[in-house]
């Protein structure tokens, strides 16, 4: 697609949500700028697994990176949030660089451990730092809406306006990418790391740029997700980790696209627990193991039948008709 | 003709004005979300699974149970209270989101009893409940910060906080065991720093502080506190956590032989954490002798005439719960959540809601053994604590048969000592206020 095509599309898109949100109930917009984050989250999976071929189990980790520098900035150096946001997407990123350097010798499990350690480890320095103000957290806001929006703009709206044009500009920048030269590196990579180095690809350099960006969009997410929730280690933990790749797996690994499906599953699947909880009873056996049972049955059916997720399966399905 | 199409007329607009004002006069003054003519809708956020579930899970429904006992005497003033219970498994995001469902899908008039600190400041600053004039009634938590009305212009406090509790042990230790070598363990989140903020108001200076990080109590941390503790020969060990940082602590000093005396702080004696976090039912045997601060009487005092009501209602209406400070505390706050439901009127709103516990909460009944603190100016509850020796059975029983108050505010004010001044329970359990 044309760039300037792409452009038209992601501002229009844009907008169309913006003027959605107007309409919509509260608690479902707040929902609404949920699933772009996590979108934005599914995406630095994609970027990384899809693109380049480097497993991570970590990114919620990157987030706590992102979702932190932000916070500290905002509280110490009271940044204005968008400036906020710029560091803890460079923030993330200095530190995916740090990693990738690192990942960059390791493959398969070995970096899958890598990843899953700091994803592990990571939110427990929040306890060895006072600055980071433990299991408490940290105080990241976005403020009220300007006055000027009406007291009908409430805060979920101003907080989902927010989310939204940042992960748009996040996800323009993203495809971009992925469709130029880097993204192409990268596929090349994934495909055959041996055949890339001798057409001339710099392994290590690519692999180490791929962790960097992915962490930025990372970064990103957390920042906004810090902003609308919680910056506290309880916030980031392995379980976020976990949930983005799922959303990924769902969504299928390689596509951009279907990253919006895979958060939108994230953010349904504890309210569609909840409904079936409540007809069953409501018992803490199955409101507590639920929605992790109907997450490792989507898993399961993804992995046996669209391996490679939804839209990948109808992208080749028109390929075939064509 | 034209006479009588006159009159039928003159009767259909009769019969449109008694319409309209029989149809005005069904409709509430001041029809409030959470409020119709027959139930008031509230919602609690608490840890009903997770790794924090095991004590505080019986909060909710004990809670609830006492709100099933009002409702089947007749409700207040005519409603039933339908208490939502949400599962926040003491994760501050969870609480937001659970929070967000209470209000904007549930519809809730209130937020009561919600529980833990963190997560109601995630809820305070995220969904913004002030703002948006949600009161949040007598948040389980006892960090001071919430007492501050300015911040937190809908929320009331109930228990004492961590500080007063601090400032009164500091108190009972100059007073009773002033030359002993004193030690002390805090959690190191605001729960431990607003009691070391008490401690140093109060004037106490400890030999060995140890600080855990919450998540991380285990055997093993045990063996280095106790280990930190017995190499500074602490005579006097304040356990200033919550239950099962306590129960590792009593745990592992009895296994080693080390014996010191004992002070609790009343966040981590409750009795059904401490068994279940060392796994033995005899486990209170561990507390026998140590020394205790608590608001409230004892869940097992039964000449308490609150403790005895409360356990009525737990054996008829809370499913075989096995009644404890968690059931009981969860019982006083509907008693002073029907009483301010009440005392705000007939139809009752948010702000008239937040207006009656500031103009009447200082005369409301509750189990605790001090006062209330409400006012216009102050959004704190209980204000003082009582020190009692823990028996075999880990009953905090009154060494001397009276309740002297330790009472005091959380920031700079003296502790005053008092004779236990609360009002009593009303009749049968149910208020009768206005």
């Amino acid at each position: 697609m044309h760039s300037l095509r792409r452009l038209f599309l992601f501002i229009f898109s844009t907008l169309i949500l913006l003027a959605l949100s107007l309409k919509i109930e509260e608690l479902r917009v707040y929902q609404g700028a949920q699933i772009a984050i996590y979108a934005l989250g599914i995406s630095s999976i994609v970027l990384l697994t899809g693109y380049s071929g480097q497993v991570s189990l970590g990114n919620g980790a990157f987030m706590a990176i992102g979702a932190y520098t932000a916070a500290l900035t905002q509280i110490h150096w009271h940044l204005p949030l968008f400036f906020t946001f710029v560091v803890g997407t460079f923030s993330a990123a200095l530190a995916g660089a740090i990693l990738g350097g690192g990942a960059a010798r390791l493959s398969g499990p070995y970096l899958a451990g890598a990843t899953l350690a700091l994803a592990v480890g990571l939110p427990t320095l929040a306890n060895q730092f006072t600055i980071l103000n433990g299991e408490t957290g940290l105080d990241y806001t976005s403020g009220t809406p300007p006055t000027w929006f009406g007291e009908s703009f409430t805060l979920y709206k101003w907080f989902f306006w927010i989310v939204l044009v940042n992960v748009m500009l996040m996800m323009f920048f993203v495809r971009n990418i992925t469709s130029s030269r880097y993204g192409r590196t990268w596929k090349a990579l994934r495909g055959n790391p041996v055949a890339a180095q001798l057409s001339g690809i710099q392994v290590g350099g690519s692999k180490v740029l791929a962790f960097t960006i992915s962490a930025g969009v990372a970064g990103l997410a957390g920042s906004l997700l810090g902003m609308i929730g919680f910056v506290g280690p309880t916030g980031f933990g392995l379980g976020l980790s976990f949930a983005l790749v799922t959303g990924a797996v769902l969504s299928g690994v390689t596509s951009l696209a279907g990253s919006m499906l895979g958060a939108v599953v994230l953010v349904a699947i504890p309210e569609l627990a909840s409904v079936i909880a409540h007809r069953l009873g409501d018992t803490e056996r199955v409101t507590s193991n639920l929605p992790g049972l109907i997450m490792s049955t989507l898993l399961i059916l993804t992995v046996l039948f669209t391996p490679n997720g939804p839209a990948e399966q109808i992208r080749k399905h028109k390929a075939r008709k064509q | 003709m034209i006479g009588s199409k006159r009159k039928g007329f003159g009767v259909i607009i009769t019969a449109a004005i008694a319409t309209s004002a029989l149809l005005i006069s069904a409709i509430p003054a001041h029809a409030e979300v959470g409020v119709s003519s027959s139930e008031i809708k509230l919602g609690i956020t608490v840890p009903q699974t997770g790794p924090a579930a095991t004590g505080y899970s019986k909060v909710a429904p004990a809670m609830k149970a006492y709100f099933a006992y009002v409702n089947a005497n007749g409700g207040v003033n005519g409603r039933k209270i339908n208490l939502i219970i949400k599962d926040d498994k003491y994760i501050p995001q969870e609480a937001i989101n659970m929070t967000n469902e209470l209000i904007l899908k549930d519809k809730v008039m209130a937020i009561v009893g919600a529980l833990g600190t963190a997560n109601n400041l995630a809820v305070a600053s995220k969904v913004q409940i002030a703002s948006r004039g949600v009161p949040s009634l007598f948040v389980n938590t006892g960090f001071s910060g919430f007492a501050d009305k300015k911040k937190f212009p809908t929320t009331f406090a109930l228990f004492p906080s961590y500080a007063m509790e601090a400032k009164a042990i500091a108190t009972y230790l100059k007073e009773n065991l002033p030359t002993a070598k004193t030690c002390v363990l805090l959690q190191n989140d605001d729960f431990g720093a607003d009691a070391a903020a008490g401690f140093k108001t109060g004037g106490v200076t400890f030999t060995e502080t140890v600080k855990y990080v919450s998540g991380t109590q285990s055997s093993a941390t045990g063996q280095t506190w106790i280990g930190k503790f017995a190499a500074a020969k602490c005579e006097v060990v304040v356990l200033f956590g919550v239950g099962t940082a306590n129960a590792i602590a009593l745990g592992v000093a009895a296994a080693g032989g080390y014996k010191p005396q004992w002070i609790l702080g009343s966040v981590g004696s409750d009795v059904t954490t401490i068994k279940a976090t060392l796994n033995n039912p005899q486990a209170t045997a561990l507390m026998n002798g140590a020394i205790g601060a608590s608001w409230a009487p004892d869940s097992a005092d039964l000449t308490d005439e609150y403790v005895k009501q409360f356990r009525e209602i737990n054996t008829t209406y809370n499913a075989g719960a096995v009644f404890d400070n968690n059931v009981m505390v969860g019982m006083n706050e509907g008693l002073l959540i029907v009483q301010a439901l009440r005392a705000a009127g007939t139809n009752p709103t948010r702000k008239s809601l937040i207006a009656a516990i500031e103009k009447k909460g200082s005369t409301f009944a509750s189990a605790g053994y001090s006062t209330l603190a409400y006012s216009k100016t102050s959004h704190v509850g209980q204000t003082g604590f009582w020190f009692g020796k823990y028996n075999l059975a880990g009953e905090l029983k009154s060494v001397d048969g009276k309740y002297t108050m330790y009472t005091t505010d959380s920031a700079a004010g003296p502790v005053v000592k008092t004779e236990q001044n609360r009002l009593p329970m009303p009749a049968k359990g149910l208020p009768s206020n206005s």
